[in-house]
């Protein structure tokens, strides 16, 4: 898929994901996100540990406001007074903010996720406008020593360990970290002396055959245009409001409008999946 | 004609406090040339002289004069040089820009601003030229260490320079992969490219070179000139034969299945150590070498089967030795691990054996690649363990360095420690180890 048509289905995602508090639009712009994200994976990435990222965030959000937060009429449960920061009663109002807080930060952290897993990073430096495209192949570059700093975090902790290091307090972590730091500096040296011998800087540069333009990324462009200009009418119009659990929980609102702008952003998903099953 | 002159070249590192390279008078003529001499001795200071990035990169005092196909070196950038020099570093793992190989290769040519439709022809060329067409398409991150040195190889190539430097370059490569590189070398030698190339022994390129240079101490002597075969570098052999395993179990395993991703990668593994023996494991790049190793040591939970270890005391050294080395000299480094074992053995002692007492209060990460392989070593085994695991242990050690790895893996067999070695290097196999175990098809069989 061009990067560029990508780039705009994403703003599109996280337009529609932060432009409300409504849950429904949330988690259905998350659900269009996750299918983009499975159908357009690269061979040999993994969605997984994004997966365990967003679950885990999404926990945490909904565990925080549900102990921090003391509003709401419908209580189920308390913390005891004698326990300190959280005391106080648990409420069905705030299990559902934070829920809601929760799926907006999964539909954007899954609408951001394509740039980096259905996309090489030369793509994304391709679709960069022609003054950036110096910065933009250094920051490619650099974004390749990414997965070899979480690799070498694995090697510098596994050796320490052989060496009889234990993670007891704060501070002992210096002996994995330091290393993982000066490797992370050395390969980037090492990188610069690369990228030097290989005459990056040398004059103005010509990139390689860009991937073209083709009707399904137009069909994604135009998707993710139609999506923002339907919710914002929808918006505009009043009958896609945001939505407060607090002070007593009620239903959310749905607007057919808006939930049609969501369906759209599972265009890029649809586009791949026919592109495969066409050859 | 000759392809690159130095005249009284005297080059220092920044606060090196001696010169690397010191008065060098050299003409290198076109064709096959080998470069040699002991790890830090100015290899890769002299190649990359060559292509410019010392001093140019690497900053430093330099004095003398020096050109390259007719270009001052101490006055064009490593950028304008790369036209006419290509480079491969040593390490396969840590000499790519993008992740495609496709595009990588075409780095350097979008980089000269060659038109888009030749970029196309000219990274097609280069893929033939090395005999990797078949990988184009192919992402880095999926490739063996011997498919990305020939990448590596392409993308230096595909400016078409009259020059390609190589620094040891098969130095972290299996058998196949380091014929498959001299295969390559071969075909631009016959395509009229001059190759100057960095190795310790065994030189696979020695049949091919037309001369062979000695670089020690910072100075640089043709030692083969053409027409002559390449002196072979004396091994320091082992002080005695192979020690018989005479301790109890120290290791042993049952059934064992390992894979790092939770898909086995090996299976059905039986294995036994004893004190006093020493196993050597063998196999192709990316075999699972190393998954078997950390799943022995206890670094990674086996997919099925079981392992015991009986003994506390186990050294593991990793493939980067960069991943121990963080104290501010060596003698810290060692002490830490002798500290930790609680021995009362001192930190010279193992440095003396490995013929880094020279090092003792240098910072660990400024030693060159061999020397710093030693430190790793001395790191991990200090202390008399009774279990060791050794991952690619004599990557960019000269053969001189080898020998004394040799005699302390031996010592320690001989103290009744067990050791494990995964190496591509056959020479220390054969030097120490009582039985080699060959990883194939997914399997370990007994050599």
């Amino acid at each position: 898929m061009n990067a560029r048509a990508l780039a705009g289905w994403t703003l599109a995602a996280v337009f529609v994901a932060l432009a409300t508090t409504n849950p429904v639009y949330r988690v259905l712009v998350a659900l269009a996100a996750l299918n983009v994200v499975l159908a357009t994976l690269l061979p040999g990435r993994s969605a997984r540990p994004l997966l365990r990222a967003v679950i885990f965030a999404a926990l945490a959000s909904v565990a925080l406001n549900l102990l921090l937060s003391r509003a709401g009429d419908h209580a189920f449960a308390a913390v005891p007074a004698q326990v300190p920061l959280v005391a106080g009663p648990l409420t069905l109002e705030s299990v559902a903010f934070g829920v809601t807080a929760a799926a907006g930060l999964c539909a954007a952290v899954l609408a951001v996720a394509p740039l980096s897993l259905s996309l090489e990073a030369h793509e994304l430096v391709d679709a960069l406008p022609r003054p950036l495209e110096r910065t933009g192949a250094a920051v490619a570059a650099a974004l390749n020593l990414v997965p070899g700093i979480a690799t070498s975090f694995t090697a510098v902790r596994e050796a320490q360990l052989m060496r009889g290091w234990r993670a007891r307090r704060l501070s002992s972590w210096n002996e994995v970290l330091v290393p993982v730091v000066l490797t992370a500096i050395e390969d980037s040296i090492r990188l610069a002396e690369v990228m030097e011998a290989r005459a990056f800087g040398s004059g103005r540069r010509v990139q390689f055959a860009k991937r073209g333009w083709s009707p399904r990324d137009t069909a994604v462009a135009g998707a993710a245009v139609m999506a923002v200009a339907l919710f914002a009418y929808s918006r505009w119009r009043g009958s896609a409001g945001d939505w407060y659990p607090y002070p007593s929980l009620a239903w959310p609102d749905v607007d057919p409008l808006a939930v049609m702008a969501c369906v759209l952003l599972a265009a890029p998903g649809l586009a791949w999946r026919s592109r495969r099953c066409g050859g | 004609m000759a392809i690159a002159t130095l005249r009284r070249l005297t080059y220092e590192y920044p606060a090196a406090g001696r010169p690397a390279l010191s008065g060098v008078e050299l003409d290198l003529q076109p064709g096959l040339t080998l470069v040699t001499g002991a790890s830090g001795s100015g290899k890769s200071t002299l190649l990359r002289l060559l292509n410019g990035l010392v001093p140019h990169f690497h900053g430093g005092a330099i004095s003398g004069a020096a050109s390259v196909l007719g270009l001052d070196v101490l006055q064009s950038r490593p950028r304008l040089l790369a036209r006419h020099v290509g480079f491969v570093f040593d390490d396969p793992e840590r000499q790519f820009v993008y992740g495609t190989v496709e595009r990588d290769v075409a780095f350097a040519l979008e980089n000269v601003g060659l038109p888009a439709n030749k970029q196309a022809e000219r990274v097609e060329e280069a893929l033939a030229a090395i005999g990797i067409g078949h990988l184009r398409r192919r992402r880095i991150a999926s490739l063996s260490g011997g498919e990305r040195q020939r990448v590596a190889l392409a993308g230096a190539i595909a400016l078409k320079p009259e020059l390609v430097v190589l620094d040891e370059p098969a130095t972290q490569l299996d058998e196949e992969g380091a014929q498959a590189l001299a295969c390559a070398c071969e075909r631009l030698l016959r395509e009229g490219c001059s190759v100057v190339v960095a190795e310790h022994p065994p030189h696979r390129l020695a049949a091919l070179a037309d001369r062979e240079l000695l670089v020690s101490g910072g100075t640089v002597a043709v030692v083969a000139a053409c027409g002559q075969e390449p002196r072979a570098a004396p091994a320091r052999e082992p002080r005695s034969g192979l020690v018989r395993p005479h301790g109890g179990t120290l290791v042993e395993a049952r059934g064992l299945a390992v894979g790092a991703t939770g898909t086995a990668v090996i299976q059905a593994v039986d294995f036994q150590l004893r004190g006093g023996e020493v196993v050597a494991l063998r196999g192709p790049n990316g075999s699972g070498k190393t998954t078997l190793m950390r799943t022995l040591a206890g670094l990674l939970r086996p997919l099925a089967g079981s392992v015991s270890r009986p003994v506390r005391n186990i050294a593991y050294l990793p493939q980067n030795p960069s991943a121990l080395l963080h104290q501010p000299t060596l003698a810290q480094e060692v002490n830490l691990t002798l500290l930790r074992r609680g021995t009362a053995e001192r930190a010279d002692d193992i440095l003396q054996k490995l013929d880094l007492e020279h090092a003792a209060g240098r910072y660990p990460r400024d030693l060159s690649g061999g020397e710093r392989q030693r430190a790793a070593i001395a790191a991990v085994l200090a202390g008399a363990p009774e279990l060791v695991f050794l991952d690619e242990p004599t990557r960019g050690m000269d053969p001189d360095a080898r020998g004394r790895l040799a005699c302390l893996l031996q010592q320690l067999a001989g103290s009744g420690s067990g050791v494990v070695v995964a190496t591509h290097d056959q020479l220390l196999a054969g030097a120490v180890a009582n039985r080699t175990l060959v990883i194939r098809d997914g399997r370990v069989h007994e050599e």
